[in-house]
């Protein structure tokens, strides 16, 4: 039964990420690669806020959300008012520098040997430190997150982003500050992957950085890819598949060793395959330019 | 100190500027960010220990065998990846995510096949030489002589009919049909060529340090940030910043250690970003060419 | 030309190089408020490239484009869009995955709905705003004639009809002056007729229009002044009927 909880909260987690990847890429088209690096910021801060500061989780989401935010500014500010390549390979950059930080800054991250021990969330004397309660507590914010995106997406906001994907040098003639509008998208993207890394962290209660490669930024993007951006109902295909695939190996009982590794190969696959013949991927609107 | 560190940044230099050649060949040709030069990088390497280490075969035919199965795949992933969604969509973003999808895979596969542990192809310590008050290793050595042999090799072919084509600023595929060129066999050469190229830097890097699945990635960083520093479409750009990383290189891992080297790579290019986007040698590009 | 009319846009020795290649070469010409300017002359004379110079896609070589006083040589296409010029593109260039709706509601000027924020926080407010601006949506597509096409997708429609959804939107975006390149290209010929009485309709409404055009008709019928223009020159310039009927225009189309 924990098992089906299990599965659930993770479904909750990586829909959050799916759909920051989809403010970013789907609505706006910009490709990152470095969303695991944002979603890797979230359970850093966080498991630090909790243990060495002992915060309450709900403080340390927000303070979580701002810092990553700031942080995507690296990138997003110098590079956005740029070409494309451009911001592609400062997101590049971006992640394999969070990557390197995680992994060698010690002091404060004790590098490869990881975080353990981080605290569940907890409020009002409810400890979410079993899956069924946990399941609760991912369920509701994955629910706020989703109803976030249609607050913001149901404006005119989210129509400018998708004229920006589709044509950002004519909406630009139409006096819409484009820049401003990618650096925005953007920042949310980041803010929203910090909340999956912050549920992340406190569900598996240990962290290290071998789940926040460039090995998962290109994974991010393959699902949303392969289940559709754009919209809000490719994400969530996306995730089903994400979340499924792996299951579906360990039916078929392929060694758990090389699962990791069979599974990125069936993904690129399956990328590859969606490019060339239904490139808005199964339930999207985005196709890339 | 201060010549050794230079000899030191410019034989690391050295290897990013042969890769950073090939990464460029492609870009600067077909327009495609080959992000699956990674890959290729990264298999050469594992090519090699399988023909050298594991048949034991010399090592002459080992490099030959690696760099020609390189080469091919390089050819592959155009052929099956890249031309068949440039011929459905008119969308270089779309060939970029392939790109990494085929990055994905061959990175996956290998890592399925060998294990993610580092691989050694010489064990114990290598060789150096002194010149002076300085010291250089054969690693290094190699390097430097191979980049050099390299250079000139593309001087040579930068003076022919057909490298002014391919190497000249403004690359136009017209003009390689109007001189009777088949431009498939272009294509595919381009290919070949930056996969040879490439290869030949992983294999002397692996030489030196050993490496693992995951190798590529700085490679790709370092080329295609070497290419937008030195500036873009100019391969004597991709060359200069290649130089330029290498010395910066020396002087982190002297001041801090070789694992800060990635981010102040990428620490360099934001600068680039925010105050000199066209690159060093950048002919003032236009501003609607980088907006 | 009545020297009383205000200059509203001026182009003052203008030259674009591309790589040695003179695409504009000194070319000054005044545009004047409420008036209808074709530009005409081969391609690859150098009318689009001096559209996409006014409106900041390309930054001049050397000379100067003033408007209303302003000068634009350095600003961003967004900041010289919100002065006032808006542009009818060759290729239409509509949002494709957008609803004929969508693609006129982001070129409102006003900008409420356009922070994320007012989703959440204003969304009273922002979604009232919303319903007046469908309103007014509605209306443009009306009178370019696409009602009941609003929540088509523009990839749908036909290339007449996205001409005509990108006229609409050029109206939507409150700009004074239009650029239209080549408004009539590639339409039928039945709906010819209908856009140059759009384009009168416009000059009635107040706006300034400076065109492109190669359909020798619709520029005698509509346009009050004409410039002919090649490899990047102002060659001639004048009254429809001095122009289009010179010998120089002859010589510059057709080399005879």
């Amino acid at each position: 039964m924990n098992y089906i909880f299990h599965i659930l909260i993770f479904l909750g987690i990586y829909s959050i990420l799916i759909q920051s990847l989809n403010i970013t890429m789907g609505y706006t088209g910009l490709i990152s690669l470095c969303q695991a690096a944002f979603y890797g910021i979230g359970a850093y801060i966080t498991a630090l806020l909790l243990l060495k500061l002992e915060l309450n989780f709900f403080i340390a989401l927000p303070i979580a959300v701002i810092t990553t935010v700031i942080l995507s500014f690296i990138v997003s500010i110098p590079s956005l008012r740029l070409r494309g390549d451009y911001f592609i390979l400062a997101t590049l950059g971006f992640q394999i520098i969070i990557f390197n930080l995680m992994y060698n800054w010690i002091s404060l991250t004790r590098g490869p040997y990881g975080i353990p021990g981080i605290p569940s969330p907890e409020i009002f004397g409810i400890k979410f430190d079993n899956p069924p309660k946990f399941f609760i507590l991912s369920t509701a914010i994955a629910l706020l997150t989703l109803y976030f995106f249609h607050l913001i997406t149901s404006i005119k906001f989210g129509k400018i982003l998708k004229a920006i994907r589709e044509d950002e040098i004519a909406i630009s003639t139409f006096g819409k500050n484009i820049t401003k509008f990618k650096i925005t998208a953007f920042s949310i993207g980041a803010g929203i992957a910090s909340i999956a890394g912050a549920l992340f962290a406190t569900y598996v209660t240990y962290i290290d950085p071998t789940s926040f490669t460039l090995n998962e930024s290109i994974l991010l993007v393959s699902i949303l890819t392969i289940g559709g951006g754009g919209n809000m109902k490719g994400p969530l295909v996306g995730t089903a598949v994400l979340i499924l695939l792996p299951e579906i190996l360990r039916f078929l009982a392929i060694p758990d060793s090389i699962a990791a590794n069979v599974r990125m190969m069936l993904y690129a696959l399956a990328l590859i395959f969606i490019l060339i013949y239904k490139p808005q991927g199964i339930a999207g609107e985005y196709e890339p330019k | 100190m201060f010549l050794q560190l230079l000899l030191n940044g410019i034989c690391a230099s050295s290897l990013f500027a042969i890769s950073a050649l090939g990464f460029s060949l492609v870009y600067n040709t077909t327009n495609i960010f080959h992000f699956a030069f990674g890959a290729i990088y990264t298999a050469t390497a594992y090519l090699f220990y399988l023909f050298y280490i594991s048949l034991g075969l010399p090592q002459i035919i080992s490099i030959i065998l690696s760099l020609l199965i390189s080469a091919l795949l390089g050819v592959l992933i155009d052929l099956i990846v890249y031309q068949k969604i440039e011929n459905k969509l008119n969308s270089p973003l779309a060939v970029l995510i392939s790109s990494l999808g085929a990055y994905l895979f061959i990175i996956n596969f290998i890592a399925l096949l060998a294990g993610n542990e580092v691989k050694i192809i010489e064990k114990g310590i290598t060789q150096t030489f002194q010149i002076g008050s300085l010291i250089i290793t054969k690693y290094q050595l190699i390097s430097l002589i191979t980049f050099i042999l390299i250079f000139l090799l593309f001087l040579i072919f930068k003076k022919s009919k057909l490298g002014q084509i391919l190497l000249g600023f403004s690359f136009n595929p017209k003009l390689i049909e109007v001189l009777g060129y088949n431009p498939n066999f272009i294509r595919i050469f381009v290919f070949v060529t930056s996969s040879i190229l490439t290869g030949i830097a992983s294999i002397i890097s692996g030489f030196d340090v050993g490496f693992d699945p995951y190798v590529g990635l700085s490679v790709v960083l370092i080329s295609s940030v070497a290419l937008i520093i030195g500036g873009v479409k100019i391969f004597e750009g991709a060359i200069l910043g290649s130089f330029l990383i290498g010395v910066l290189q020396s002087i982190v891992i002297w001041k801090l250690s070789a694992r800060w080297v990635d981010s102040f790579v990428f620490l360099l290019f934001i600068i680039f970003l925010l105050f000199k986007p066209n690159g060093i040698l950048g002919k003032k590009l236009r501003v609607e060419e980088i907006k | 030309m009545n020297q009383n009319n205000l200059k509203i846009l001026e182009l003052k020795n203008l030259t674009k190089k591309f790589d040695g290649l003179i695409a504009v070469d000194n070319v000054s010409v005044d545009f004047y408020k409420n008036k209808i300017t074709a530009l005409i002359g081969p391609n690859g004379a150098g009318k689009t490239t001096i559209f996409n110079l006014i409106t900041g896609l390309y930054t001049p070589t050397s000379g100067e484009i003033i408007f209303k006083n302003k000068r634009l040589n350095n600003l961003r296409p967004y900041q010289i869009a919100k002065l006032g010029i808006a542009r009818l593109f060759q290729d239409v260039r509509v949002f494709q995955k957008l609803t004929a709706l969508e693609n006129i509601l982001t070129v409102f000027p006003d900008e409420v709905g356009e922070n994320f924020l007012d989703g959440i926080f204003k969304r009273k407010t922002t979604k009232l705003r919303e319903k007046e601006q469908i309103e007014k949506a509605k209306e443009y597509l009306e009178f370019v004639g696409l009602s009941g096409y609003e929540d088509h997708l523009a990839g749908n429609l036909s290339y007449g009809q996205q001409k005509l959804l990108a006229i609409a939107r050029l109206m939507a975006s409150g700009a004074d002056v239009f650029l239209l390149d080549e408004p009539i290209s590639g339409i039928h010929p039945k709906l010819i007729k209908k856009i140059s009485q759009l384009i009168l309709n416009m000059k009635e409404m107040g706006k300034t229009i400076i065109f492109i055009e190669h359909n020798i008709n619709v520029v005698i019928e509509v346009a009050d002044w004409v410039y002919l223009l090649d490899e990047g020159k102002v060659v001639a310039f004048g009254l429809p009927d001095e122009i289009l009927y010179d010998d120089i225009t002859r010589k510059v189309y057709l080399g005879v």
